[in-house]
This record gives structure tokens, C-alpha cells and sequence, in this order.
């Protein structure tokens, strides 16, 4: 063997060695790194195909934030980290990525379902001190604002926000002699008009109610979690005891109003209900001409305009009507809605927190605000944004309609444990969906089984 | 005399392979050897096994008896906890399901299902014509490489409202994948593994002598005789090969139970993998998550032991 082979292959191998290492430090690059033309790298997360009505809606604003941000501050990059996937995965690759510092990104787009559980966490940093500094903050209802609020810090500002009514088809209120426009007082009179769906039109799904384990717990807010806010006692965690309800006279008669949808055979096809898809693929059933009412989100008027196509229903305006829902008996507030969103948050192990905060300002201008809305389905959280004409001329007339529904809407839990009763409060309207025989009683104690089993006797209650 | 007396001091030379290498005296090749210098040789494949196997299944194990979690506070700092996991995993109700369930899904997908019509399906195509015989071992083997995304997706478009099975028997608005949840996710999975146990049985088939069963024949046995008698004693390693690999591929199966079902509805299809993934990755809990994946791990080794020994035993 010569020297110089033995010198050429030592070279070699210090060479790959040295090659790995500059990979791996490009590839993890720990927070606050700096690009190979000297700029701060700001790392951004989001989700690339869940949240926006489309992911070429998400690319095209997220760049148009970035590319403005950028102008503004030249020595800055913005590097993305798109998330693909459903709500589950971005929930869990958002948290692997903040479990480790060298890829915990400086801002994330989060849904607030969760935002308790990262913050309880560590992982974000609170934003008081900015606040000051946000001239839309004032204009966001306190209820919103909340949304973001633990253990008296924010830890995020509201990015879009869903509202929910009910949706009902006005050629068919006519044909059943049923009033347009409609406002129920009561959920009697939603049962009844439901009724006189039934008897003059059988063929069609009187009433649209999805429930069942498939959807996962974020469709909750889309469905029975309305009916449970509208009800006598809407509590799902008692802050005072620390114990989250799995009996109560809200949630029997939320399932109750389940049971009477299916007993009388007012509810859709078990396919559509108990589909993983359910709440997204409502704009396209209703679309087909074929529901008369349905417990829904805003977000399907956004989805039936030319910019969506989700699908594309222009003529929605003259058939489909949106009013709200009811509370059981009317009692105040008069009607009642699920409050669900996404926040903008900052890494609590960032390097430029202040850019970060500069990079949510960019986005939560006026006009990024109401595109984000129109684009992404929701209602800005902004009262000035959302009476804006950008905002109420993109899918007119529903969007002033949902937008008026924010101040009175309710957020559920945004800790770990919601999950867990949310699967129970699932697994309990799933049962009544398919078995309308199926006692109140009976669903109540799958719910109650199900989450004592998982959290525990001592962390259950049950609210005579 | 001695023994040693009819032993060849020395080896025999024979002529024309004098230039042949002889093995060293005293070393003899049908028994196992040992030699210190084999151990550098193996170190590769050890590093990737430790790196790679014994490693994670050392630190999956570890975390069963810990807090850690996704997210919350002991998502950063967890700590051993002891028994804690284990006794709840002793009073855990859907753990206790998951293991019926576990049973249900394996035993009905991959042993009977696969495995049964696999045979049956390379017994009968043994004789078959020719076209018959490329059309359905084709479309067999089709069912067998597809990604079981596909397969979860092609069962649920098939088995839900206005979908193949529910129009075929007249009843478009049912949902069989409600209404018989286990059922329709087991029939999905062996309808999956079908084709790998066909090609199993077959090429064992192909090495069964004629002149056996014709022998057979001349002895006036009939078919049901030669199968039960001849072909299926020969079959016997294969037949326990085939269950053992297709009890643990249905074993290890998550995806077409995931996007079938996601375990439900409510719980009723919530095997040992999706109840760990949902404990792990839905409520946080990775530390118990972990621990159900051990359970699953035990219970996979249990298994191909037993499997093992069977295969052993002479027929």
C-alpha cells in the first residue's frame, strides 16, 4: 500500500466526514440560524392542505405575506415549513416539531382546539407585550380574544375564525309551506319544520346532523357541539371542580334531539353522517339539491364561489338560506354557535421574537386579513374586517350573516384532555345515529364510560 | 482393535485433485465452528441491527413505563413512572377489547381468510386451464401489491352507501362498513393478503411428486383422500410458514384499519395498533401509546415461537 493512497483515503474520508456534518447542520440548522448569504432565517409553519379552502389559496397568500414581509425587512428570509395533511397530522408534526429546538419554528399557524396544550408545554411565547402594538387587536370581541388566553397570557392573535347556523334550502321550505326567510325561536320549531319537511317531501334528508368517531373531535364544532351550546347547561369542563362533564342535562338533551332526528327518520343517509369527511363534504351534498336543513359552518359559502369551486354553486344566493340556530328555549342569547379557528403564534425558543411579531403584523394587515378569511373560510376575527366590502362582497349574502355571529359564539376546551371527551361525546351521538332504539340514557353511559375509562373516576362529573 | 485402526491417519490423496485444498487436520465441516475472526465481518450487520432494532425496541420498552407525551407538560421533561402505565394498561376496558378485537381481526383475516382461500384458490387453479389460470392469479396478485391506501379505499367506496356490495345485494342507502364493522375491515385485509398466500401455496404445490398421488390413485384413494391424506401433510411447512407471516403482516396492520375506520365506530374496531397510535398521537399519551405497542411486540414474539415449533415437529 503506498503513502499516497493511505494519505489520499484519509483525505477522503475526513472530506465525507466533513461533508456529513455541513449537511446535517443545514439540514437542522438550530433556531436563529442565518442563510448562506448572511440573512436571518425565519422559520414559518403552517398548514398547506387543511386549512385554506385549496392549497394553491394557502400558497398564494402565505408567499404574498412573505414576499411583503421581506420587503420591509431585507435582511430577512422567510423559510416555510408547509404542513401537508389533515388536522390530526398537522396537530402532530407541528408538535414534533416544536419537541425539538432545532426545528421549533419561529411562527406557527395553529387551530385553537389545541393551543392550551402547547402552551402548557412550553412551546410558545406569550405575547402581552406586543399587543399594544396591534391597532386590530381593540377591535377583536373579547370572546375571541380569549380564545387565546391562558393562564391569563396570550399566547397567539386570532387568525380566522369559523361561526356556525343553520343552512336550509328555500325552494323546499316553499314546496313544504314552510316561511322564507325562516328564524326558528326554539329547537321545537326546528323539529317541526323538519316535520313538515319529512311529510311533503320524503325523499329528501329533512334534517342534516353529523355526529360518530369518524370525524375526529374537531368536527364537533361543526355539528352537535352547536346543539350542546344551545342547550340548558353547555359546560363540558368544570373549572371549578376541574372535571369534565360526562352527565348533564345539556348533553341529554343534545342527544335527545339526535335520538329524534333518527327515530323519526328526519337524519341523512348513516354513509354521509358517519363519513371521516362529513363536515367538508356537506357543501357538496347540499349542492346536490337534496338536503332541506343542515347544522353547518360558514365556510361553505366561501366554498361554492369561482375562486373554490368546492364545488362551484353560483346559484347558491337564490336557493340556499343561512339563519341561526336557536337555543333550546330561546333563552338568551337566542342562538347559539361553535367557535373554532386558527392563531398565529410565536416559538418560545425563537431567536427574533420581534420579527416574528413584525411577520404576524404583515399578515394581520387589513387585506391579508380578509383574504386569509375568504380564502381560508372563515370570518375575520377583526369587526372592522369583517364589515369590510372585500370581505361581505366575496360570497354575498352569507357573509355579513356568519360574520354577525362571533361576539355570542362559544369555544370549547383547548386542553388535552377535550380529545378524549370529545371521542366519548362521538362515540355517543354515533350510537343514536345508528341505533335510533338506542335509550338517552344508554348513549349518555357509553360517553360516561368511555372517558372515566380513559381519564379516570376522579376527573369525571356528572351536573343533575 | 481399536476404532482408530479404520481410521486414515492422514487424508486420502486422490489422483488428479492433489492441488485441491484440504481442510486443516482435526477440523471438520459438518460441525459448527467458531472463529474470532468472523466478528469483524458481522459488526456491520450487528450495528444496523442494534442501531436499528434492538435499539428502538430497547428505548419503545423504556418509554412504556414513562409520562412522556406529545404535548403538555411532560412533553419536555418526562420521568419514569414505574408500574403506573402497567396498571393502568391491567384495568384499561378498550385495551381489554382491543385484544378480542386483536383476535377477531387476525385470526379471521389472516388465518382464515388469507390463508384458507390462499390454499384454496392454488388448489384449484392447480388443475385449471391455462387463461383461467393467468386471469385469476393475476388479478390475485393485483389484490396483493396494491398499497393498502388503495385497498382501504376501494373496501370503503365498496362497502359504504351506494357503493359495490351494498347495490349488489339490493340495499344502496345501507353501510355495511357500519352496520358490521370488524367484519368488513377483516374481509378488506385478506382480501390484501390473499394473493402472497396463493403464491405460496403454489410453488409448494408444484414441488409435491405426481408419482405420489398417482400411486395414490392407483390405490383407488379419491381426491378428498389424496388432499387430506398426501397433499396437505406435504403442504404442512408451508401451511405454517404462510399462517405465521400472514398472522403477523395482520398483526402489524394499521393503515387499512385506519382509513377504513379509524378504529370505530365508537370502538369496535379498534385494534392493538390503532389504539396505540390513537393513544400515542390523538391523546398525547406516547408514554402509554409505547407501552400497547410492547404489548403488541409480546405478543408478535409469542407467536412466531410457537409458529416456530410447529414448523419444527415432524409431520
Amino acid at each position: 500500500m503506498s503513502r499516497k493512497y493511505t494519505r489520499g483515503r484519509r483525505l477522503g474520508v475526513l472530506a465525507a466526514i466533513a461533508s456529513a456534518v455541513s449537511l446535517i447542520a443545514a439540514c437542522t440548522g438550530g433556531a436563529g440560524s442565518t442563510s448562506s448569504n448572511g440573512k436571518i432565517v425565519l422559520r414559518v409553519a403552517y398548514g398547506s392542505q387543511f386549512v385554506f379552502l385549496t392549497p394553491q389559496l394557502a400558497i398564494r397568500w402565505w408567499g404574498t405575506v412573505a414576499k411583503e414581509f421581506e420587503k420591509a425587512h431585507p435582511n430577512v428570509t422567510v423559510q416555510f415549513t408547509p404542513i401537508p395533511g389533515s388536522y390530526l397530522d398537522i396537530v402532530n408534526k407541528m408538535s414534533l416539531l416544536f419537541r425539538t429546538p432545532s426545528t421549533a419554528p419561529d411562527v406557527a399557524e395553529l387551530p385553537v382546539g389545541q393551543l392550551g396544550e402547547w402552551a402548557s408545554s412550553g412551546f410558545l411565547l406569550p405575547v402581552n407585550k406586543y399587543l399594544s402594538s396591534a391597532s386590530y387587536w381593540s377591535q377583536i370581541p373579547k370572546s375571541v380574544q380569549d380564545e387565546t388566553l391562558i393562564g391569563g397570557k396570550y399566547y397567539g392573535v386570532n387568525h380566522g375564525e369559523n361561526t356556525n347556523g343553520l343552512w336550509y334550502n328555500m325552494p323546499m321550505f316553499r314546496k313544504a309551506g314552510l316561511p322564507v326567510p325562516w328564524q326558528p325561536r326554539t329547537w321545537a320549531d326546528v323539529l317541526a319544520a323538519a316535520a313538515k319537511i319529512h311529510a311533503t317531501q320524503p325523499s329528501v334528508t329533512a334534517l342534516w346532523l353529523a355526529g360518530g368517531s369518524a370525524g375526529g373531535t374537531i368536527a364537533i364544532q361543526y355539528n352537535g357541539g352547536n346543539l350542546l351550546a344551545g342547550s340548558t347547561n353547555p359546560t363540558i369542563y368544570d373549572s371549578k371542580t376541574g372535571k369534565w362533564v360526562v352527565d348533564s342535562p345539556g348533553l341529554r338533551e343534545t342527544l335527545q334531539f339526535y335520538k329524534t332526528l333518527a327515530q323519526k327518520g328526519y337524519q341523512a343517509p348513516l354513509s354521509e353522517l358517519l363519513n371521516p369527511n362529513s363536515v367538508d363534504n356537506l357543501p357538496g351534498l347540499l349542492a346536490k339539491d337534496n338536503t332541506a336543513i343542515a347544522v353547518g359552518a360558514n365556510f361553505y359559502a366561501e366554498s361554492w364561489v369561482k375562486s373554490t369551486c368546492g364545488p362551484c354553486w353560483l346559484a347558491a344566493p337564490r336557493i340556499m338560506g343561512a339563519t341561526k340556530l336557536p337555543t333550546i328555549n330561546g333563552q338568551p342569547p337566542g342562538y347559539a354557535s361553535s367557535l373554532g379557528g386558527w392563531e398565529l403564534s410565536i416559538g418560545a425558543q425563537t431567536a427574533h421574537a420581534q420579527l416574528a411579531w413584525d411577520f404576524i403584523q404583515v399578515a394581520q394587515q387589513q387585506t391579508n386579513m380578509i383574504d386569509a378569511s375568504n380564502w381560508g373560510g372563515w370570518v375575520p376575527p377583526s369587526s372592522v374586517a369583517a364589515s369590510a366590502p372585500a370581505f361581505i362582497n366575496y360570497a354575498p349574502p352569507y357573509q355579513a350573516f356568519f360574520a354577525k355571529l362571533l361576539p355570542a359564539s362559544q369555544e370549547e376546551p383547548n386542553t388535552a384532555p377535550f380529545t378524549v371527551w370529545g371521542t366519548g361525546f362521538n362515540n355517543a351521538t354515533g350510537a343514536i345515529i345508528q341505533n335510533p332504539g338506542i335509550s338517552v340514557s344508554a348513549a349518555v353511559n357509553v360517553m360516561k364510560s368511555y372517558i372515566t375509562n380513559q381519564l379516570g373516576a376522579s376527573k369525571v362529573e356528572t351536573i343533575p | 482393535m481399536s476404532v482408530s485402526e479404520f481410521m486414515p491417519a492422514a487424508p486420502v490423496p486422490v489422483p488428479g485433485v492433489a492441488a485441491m485444498s484440504q481442510p486443516p487436520a482435526g477440523r471438520r465441516l459438518d460441525k459448527k465452528r467458531f472463529s474470532w475472526s468472523s466478528i469483524p465481518l458481522l459488526l456491520p450487520a450487528l450495528g444496523l441491527l442494534a442501531a436499528l432494532f434492538v435499539g428502538p425496541v430497547i428505548y419503545s420498552f423504556y418509554l412504556g413505563f414513562t409520562n412522556d407525551a406529545l404535548l403538555g407538560p411532560t412533553s419536555k421533561h418526562f420521568n419514569f413512572t414505574g408500574t403506573a402505565n402497567l396498571n393502568r394498561l391491567f384495568s384499561d376496558a378498550v385495551f381489554h377489547q382491543s385484544l378480542y378485537l386483536t383476535a377477531f381481526f387476525v385470526l379471521g383475516s389472516a388465518v382464515v381468510g388469507a390463508t384458507l382461500v390462499g390454499l384454496i384458490l392454488a388448489v384449484a387453479m392447480q388443475n385449471a386451464l391455462g387463461v383461467a389460470r393467468v386471469v385469476v392469479g393475476g388479478l390475485v396478485v393485483v389484490c396483493f401489491v396494491l398499497p393498502p391506501v388503495v385497498v382501504a379505499l376501494t373496501w370503503y367506496a365498496a362497502a359504504t352507501g351506494h357503493g359495490t356490495y351494498t347495490s349488489l345485494f339490493g340495499m344502496p342507502n345501507a353501510d355495511f362498513l357500519q352496520s358490521g364493522p370488524l367484519l368488513i375491515v377483516s374481509a378488506a385485509n385478506a382480501w390484501n393478503l390473499t394473493g402472497l398466500a396463493m403464491i405460496l401455496f403454489a410453488a409448494a404445490l408444484r414441488n409435491i411428486s405426481g408419482e405420489i398421488l398417482e400411486s395414490a390413485t392407483m390405490e383407488n384413494a379419491n381426491g378428498v383422500q389424496r388432499f387430506f391424506r398426501i397433499t396437505l401433510p406435504l403442504l404442512r411447512p408451508t401451511l405454517v410458514t404462510t399462517i405465521l407471516l400472514m398472522t403477523l403482516l395482520a398483526l402489524a396492520n394499521f393503515t387499512v384499519v385506519y382509513v377504513m375506520t379509524a378504529g370505530g365506530p365508537g370502538t369496535s374496531t379498534m385494534i392493538l395498533p390503532v389504539y396505540s397510535y390513537q393513544q400515542a398521537f390523538q391523546y398525547d399519551n406516547l408514554g402509554y401509546g409505547a407501552l400497547i405497542g410492547d404489548a403488541m411486540v409480546i405478543l408478535a414474539t409469542i407467536l412466531s415461537f410457537i409458529y416456530v415449533r410447529l414448523s419444527r415437529e415432524r409431520t
